[in-house]
């Protein structure tokens, strides 16, 4: 890819003080609700850790593990110049495609797919870090399309190099994720001041896509969701039933909810994987439409801050970075917690910080580290 | 291509538009979840509450502990007691370890594979319900299995209540047993609660009384996992009601004293199969019900296995079947009574009518022989019965004709169902010219009309039909439906409900004709056509029979049934006045009626006799010991 230009990393930077003071200028806001949804997700391992969930091992305890390598992760790379990832953009690139194919070489999974990669004691699924590594190395592309970015030539040219990656996550199989990578490329595209007329034929085709894979990408039980999802009483028991379980445990929250662990539906087992993919309604039947509204205000929030930080941006790399992370961050809030609220087909997108696992939450780590990273370095006064 | 270059200000100027843009999609994507949370969580808030509450309140069946039976002296003829059983959800145990587990059960229950196997396939339809494995397993197995319990998946221990019969086989006809419900019965009784692992009455009055034991089965609301599993009890909506228990009719003394006699018999004989029963006229209540070979009905209840069953089934002399009421056989001579009866209402005969007996009546060339082959002279009605002069009730016959003789049969309730509450009871047959016609396109021919006379042929009844005519001879013409249970109590023991006696029929017979009868009863004992049965201390009257079945033998005799059916009247001991006992008899106040039949017996005298004499002589204590051994060899007096 001819297109991608290496900048010499300015050194000296690192740590320094290259505008008017570095940590002076860190995005307290950003921080607080990332963290705050961390907590979120800490209480929901605390709620779905069963009878001792202060024991070695539990949801919690592991939960709490990955929190401070999480905050160590976003210190770490808050510190670092940012602009140090341009020149690092292709080994970067190299190494995301490299840990996607291990992952499909000797992963393991559910069900016959490949997800998880076991490293000792811990597993982990790079697909979540692909994520910020396909942002890092996107942002880079179109910052050095600088003033093409309304041409052809750079929509095509951002399309194959997501590509790849996309179509190793599809293969995995995880439909979910590979589109998670689509809103990544449409949305910084979009941000970053690609030519509406060939995004707008780029959705099209993506659309006119959707038979073919029908036919030929998409699983067997992918189908059946999608189907379940259109009509979840035609198989109550089956493939509906997670859709129709969740939705009596959001409702029977009500105003306030049950209280944390008093959950019938999520801690009688009624609602399969209550601590990861449906998380959302564990949440909504404990805490309430009053804990509902308060995520969906967190995540708000939070996005708002991203997109304070990417218009803030004085180069193109760290604008169509935070596009990149608020796309991603929308979508996973979107079809995750639509899923959990009956509006969408069931996908093993999680939600992003409350979800239990760790690759999830050390990944927006990172992605928030390096927009912080970002924010810290434009020597402009906070808003 | 110009590269974004450092520090350099790379915005484009009109991006600003697109942010407003994302920032808004973000607006109503936020808006959007919020308002789909806030229509399920406070608009359908009570509906979804409510589909939670049915999702995890399940209603649960709480058992009733299943009455108990006594006996009319109060003792107690069933017990309840805990046991472990060894239960499976099938849907719990994953296919492809099931033949590891069933090797492990199969190892530790002592069971063979196939029926574990078996029992898991049995409810395949209800794979989430508890199916039986195995019932009354020792407390060590339980335990074992109970710690292994992680490498037997969907394998349950529990402790549930089994029967125990403390008699044993002394009255395991009358019980019957439980057992394991069956696809069978589900289909028959599902709709009445009854759970996959339910056990149900399968024989004897256990199954007869089975909603009167079982009780009503309580619901309790318990909170369950995803899996049904309980975790616990949230309220009682309806207690479980235990079952009403039984008192029986049944005397366990004399069951054991009829039992006995039996076995006194069938030792010295080598008889195969026999019945004794007693029975109070007077209300048709059954004291004694016995039919040897039995069985240990404890068996069933602890769960037989199928080897186990299968030979009680092919067992000689059919252990499980209730002779007394489920195998018909021809009556013999016991059945001059309803010619006799017959022919004096009809006015065929009087108590003065003289009949010319002889060695054999002649019908064309075949000849109808008297069974001593010589004939008795001249002889009356007593005389004809008191001998058992068959060409006396061909005559009789003769002259009445079959479908008047099957009338009078009918009447004495012969070929008609007694109606007693036990299961398996038969008909028996009772030949009329319009069934002979219907089956045989054939009437009746005179020859068969001698047989029909003389209880041969044709005529073939369940042994309680000629006890119960008899019991209606001697209680002056009442017939009653036998009755085997007197009363039912609550579990506390008080009385629920007296069952009172019901009356079939009031014979269609004068007085006087059934005194004549039961005279002529009196002179069979009198006459010593039952030997020395006439020497008891205590009045007896009654019939002998002697009935011919099967092949004829190598020397062309046929093998025979020995029957006496009697009764004793209400004060039993001779008397002075009445020496004989004519008119002890000749009241109608009887409260014991005895039959014994032994099945096969080939003796040289009436082996059925003995028997009870026997019973008599126990059932009344007496100092004397009348019976004769050698009227139980092995022979054949009858025929050729």
């Amino acid at each position: 890819m001819g297109t991608m230009h290496v900048h010499p990393a300015r050194l000296g930077s690192l740590g320094g003080r290259p505008s008017n003071g570095t940590w002076n200028s860190f995005d307290l806001q950003l921080a607080f609700f990332a963290l705050a949804l961390a907590v979120v997700g800490l209480l929901m391992a605390y709620t779905s850790s069963g009878d001792s969930p202060l024991e070695a091992g539990s949801l919690f305890t592991r939960g709490l593990m990955w929190l401070a390598i999480a905050i160590v992760m976003f210190t770490v790379a808050a510190a670092v110049d940012y602009r140090w990832l341009k020149t690092l953009a292709w080994p970067v690139y190299l190494v995301n495609l490299a840990l996607l194919v291990l992952t499909l070489v000797v992963g393991s999974g559910v069900g016959g797919v490949s997800r998880w990669v076991t490293i000792g004691p811990l597993q982990f699924q790079f697909s979540e870090l692909a994520k910020i590594l396909m942002a890092v190395v996107l942002a880079n592309y179109l910052a050095g399309r600088q003033g093409q970015l309304k041409s052809l030539a750079t929509t095509l040219g951002a399309f194959l190099l997501v590509m790849p990656a996309l179509a190793l996550v599809l293969i995995q199989p995880d439909l979910g994720t590979s589109l998670v990578f689509g809103a990544i490329l449409f949305g910084s595209l979009f941000l970053s001041g690609a030519g509406l007329r060939w995004l707008l034929i780029a959705a099209a085709g993506v659309l006119a896509m959707v038979p073919v894979a029908w036919t030929y990408i998409l699983e067997d039980y992918q189908k059946r969701r999608l189907i379940s999802f259109l009509d979840p009483s035609a198989d109550p028991q089956g493939s509906g039933y997670q859709l129709i379980q969740s939705q009596i445990a959001v409702g029977s929250g009500g105003v306030f909810g049950k209280g944390l662990t008093n959950g019938s539906q999520t801690q009688l087992d009624y609602l399969p994987v209550s601590a990861t993919d449906f998380v959302g309604a564990t949440l909504a039947e404990e805490l309430g439409f009053v804990g509902g509204v308060v995520l969906l205000l967190l995540f708000g929030a939070l996005l708002w801050r991203i997109l304070v930080v990417g218009w803030r941006s004085r180069d193109a790399f760290g604008l169509a970075f935070a596009a990149a992370i608020a796309s991603m961050l929308l979508f996973q809030l979107m079809v995750n917690f639509g899923m959990v609220l009956g509006m969408m087909p069931v996908t093993g997108i999680p939600l992003p910080f409350v979800t239990h696992g760790g690759a999830s939450l050390t990944s927006y780590a990172i992605g928030l580290g390096i927009l912080q990273s970002v924010a810290m370095r434009q020597g402009r006064p906070a808003w | 291509m110009i590269g974004g270059s450092l520090g350099e200000p790379a915005r484009q100027p009109r991006l600003w538009p697109r942010f407003v843009v994302f920032a808004l999609i973000i607006a109503l994507v936020v808006t959007a979840l919020g308002l789909r949370l806030f229509t399920l969580q406070i608009v359908s808030g009570g509906y979804y509450a409510g589909l939670a509450r049915e999702n995890r309140v399940r209603l649960q069946p709480v058992r009733a502990p299943r009455g108990l039976i006594f006996d009319r002296a109060g003792r107690q003829l069933v017990d309840n007691v805990a046991t472990f059983a060894i239960k499976a959800r099938p849907a719990d145990l994953p296919f492809s370890e099931r033949p590891a587990v069933v090797d492990r059960l199969a190892t530790l229950l002592d069971m063979r594979p196939a029926d574990i196997t078996e029992a898991l396939d049995r409810a395949a339809a209800n794979r989430f319900e508890l199916a039986n494995v195995a019932r009354d397993v020792p407390e060590e197995v339980a335990l074992i299995i109970r710690e292994e319990h992680l490498q037997l998946p969907g394998i349950e221990v529990t402790v549930e209540p089994r029967r125990q019969y403390p008699y044993g086989d002394l009255v395991a006809h009358v019980l019957g047993f439980t057992g394991a419900v069956t696809a069978d019965d589900l289909a028959r009784v599902g709709s009445l609660g009854y759970l996959q692992d339910d056990t149900i009455g399968k024989q004897g009055v256990e199954a007869t009384f089975e909603e009167t034991l079982r009780g009503e089965y309580g619901v309790e609301q318990v909170e369950v996992d995803a899996r049904g599993e309980a975790i616990r009890l949230l309220r009682t909506l309806q207690p479980a009601e235990p079952g009403d228990s039984l008192e029986l009719t049944i005397d366990v003394d004399v069951q054991r004293d009829a039992e006995t006699a039996m076995r006194w018999a069938m030792d010295l004989i080598g008889l195969e199969r026999g019945v004794v029963m007693a029975m109070n006229p007077q209300t048709g209540e059954i004291l004694a019900m016995v039919s040897l070979p039995s069985y240990d009905n404890n068996l069933f209840s602890r769960g037989i296995s199928t080897a186990d069953y299968q030979e009680l089934l092919n067992a000689p002399g059919a252990p499980l079947r209730n002779h007394a009421i489920a195998d018909h056989a021809p009556p013999g001579s016991t059945y001059k009574l309803v010619t006799g009866t017959g022919g004096l209402q009809d006015g065929v005969l009087t108590d003065r009518t003289i009949l010319q007996t002889r060695a054999y009546l002649s019908i064309g060339s075949t000849r109808y022989w008297d069974w001593n082959r010589q004939g008795f002279g001249p002889l009356d009605i007593y005389d004809g019965f008191g001998r058992s002069s068959n060409t006396f009730f061909f005559q009789v016959a003769r002259r009445l004709g079959i479908d008047r003789l099957a009338y009078w049969g009918s009447q004495f309730g012969f070929g008609e169902r007694t109606g007693i509450d036990l299961p398996g009871e038969v008909r028996g047959m009772l030949p009329t010219n319009e069934w002979k016609m219907r089956l045989m396109n054939e009437p009746v021919y005179p020859g068969e009309v001698y047989q029909a006379g003389i209880g041969q042929g044709y005529d073939s009844f369940p042994p309680i039909q000629t006890l119960n005519a008899y019991a209606a001879l001697a209680n002056g013409g009442k017939l009653f439906k036998p009755q085997i249970v007197r009363r039912i109590l609550s579990p506390v023991g008080e009385v629920v409900e007296e069952i009172e006696p019901e009356l079939i029929r009031e014979l269609d017979v004068d007085d006087s004709t059934l005194r004549i009868m039961r005279r002529a009863a009196r002179r069979v004992v009198t006459i010593g056509q039952t030997y020395n049965l006439v020497d008891l201390p205590i009045v007896v009257a009654g019939k002998t029979g002697t009935a011919q079945f099967g092949v004829r033998d190598a020397k062309g005799r046929l093998p025979h049934h020995s029957w006496f059916v009697g009764f004793v009247p209400k004060d039993p001991w001779k008397t002075r006045r009445d020496p004989d006992g004519v008119e002890a008899v000749s009241g109608t106040d009887s409260e014991l009626a005895v039959l014994a039949f032994a099945y096969d017996s080939r003796t040289t005298g009436n082996a059925a006799t003995e028997i009870v004499k026997y019973f008599l002589q126990l059932h009344y204590d007496l100092d004397v010991d009348l019976r004769q051994d050698w009227i139980l060899e092995r022979d054949n007096f009858y025929g050729q």
